[in-house]
């Protein structure tokens, strides 16, 4: 009887210390979103400075990265030219930043002195947002050719980050 | 001049609404009173409802919006749950996260009981090996303590 008390408790406590450790090892940006693996909530939003309208769905055929962000956020000034490099040398990825909580004129002003190179698209209302599960900036989503989102990344990428999440989009 | 405006309609829960569009007084209520079932997503155990942040007033007027179209409260959750995962639930749909806990701490109180009344009792192997003398007993006892 005492054995299996002590087999008892000691599998209890294994059990928990592994999950101790499982979730230490866990890297806390890397926030399972229930979204992975299902189709992109769909939407069309205005293009700041052209006001040309980007729809999600006509971009099926091509993988996506699409970045949250807003100009009070101060990781996104740091990830911003991270996103303008890679967007500039990986081919036939469409990048897409979405804007929320923010101005127009704010906006406009950030993309004039930071530069912009693919389609940035204000969210007025949050509402792609809260269809995209988004809790704070930046966060980016990445989209396969079916448009299928096959990753999520939240906080500042790096290059390195940015173009391994990629390469699942990719695959 | 706004030229940058919301074009689609999106954010709306699957399938047609399953009540009764709200207005007025009991809109407003009811917008408080779902807002509080979602956990703020950038806050620490805040609800929608209660937070300040631009996150949860843009989730509290989305809730609003659906309340109006006649979203009854479980198609709103899970339409939040749906994008947010069951985080976004204050309160788990799922019982055995309230249950749980309590059996794993019952069976931890139950295991120390039975390990603690073990423990200070003879064993069974102590007992088999009783003879009639009460002092060689006892200086058995007294080894296998040792």
């Amino acid at each position: 009887m005492n054995r299996t008390v002590l087999i008892v408790g000691a599998a209890i406590t294994l059990a928990l210390v592994a999950v101790l450790f499982v979730g230490l090892g866990k890297d806390p940006a890397e926030i399972k979103s229930p979204l992975i693996g299902k189709p992109a909530p769909e939407f069309a939003l205005k293009a700041v400075g052209t006001g040309q309208t980007i729809d999600i769905a006509a971009l099926r055929g091509k993988p996506v990265v699409l970045n949250f962000w807003a100009t009070w956020c101060v990781p996104c000034y740091q990830e911003h030219p991270v996103l303008v490099q890679n967007a500039q040398i990986i081919p036939n990825v469409q990048f897409i930043g979405v804007v929320f909580n923010d101005t127009e004129d704010k906006i406009n002003a950030f993309l004039r002195e930071r530069g912009s190179v693919y389609p940035t698209l204000l969210d007025e209302q949050g509402k792609t947002a809260i269809a995209y599960g988004v809790g704070g900036v930046p966060e980016t989503y990445f989209l396969n050719r079916q448009g299928v989102i096959v990753a999520k990344f939240t906080g500042p990428m790096t290059t390195e980050i940015l173009q391994s999440n990629v390469a699942k989009a990719l695959q | 001049m706004i030229f940058l405006l919301l074009v689609t309609a999106l954010g709306l829960p699957p399938g047609p609404p399953e009540g009764a569009p709200l207005s007025g007084q009991a809109l407003e209520q009811r917008t408080h009173e779902v807002a509080s079932l979602l956990r703020c997503p950038v806050c620490q155990g805040m609800s929608v409802a209660d937070s300040p942040s631009t996150v949860a007033l843009d989730m509290k007027q989305h809730v609003h919006e659906l309340l109006a179209r006649g979203y009854t409260e479980e198609q709103i959750l899970s339409y939040f749950e749906s994008s947010y995962g069951q985080f976004v639930r204050l309160k788990p749909r799922n019982p055995l996260v309230w249950i749980l806990p309590v059996v794993v701490f019952l069976i931890g109180a139950v295991l120390v009981v039975v390990t603690l009344r073990r423990l200070s009792s003879p064993t069974t192997e102590n007992r088999e090996l009783r003879t009639d003398n009460p002092y060689l007993d006892r200086v058995r006892e007294l080894v296998e303590k040792e």
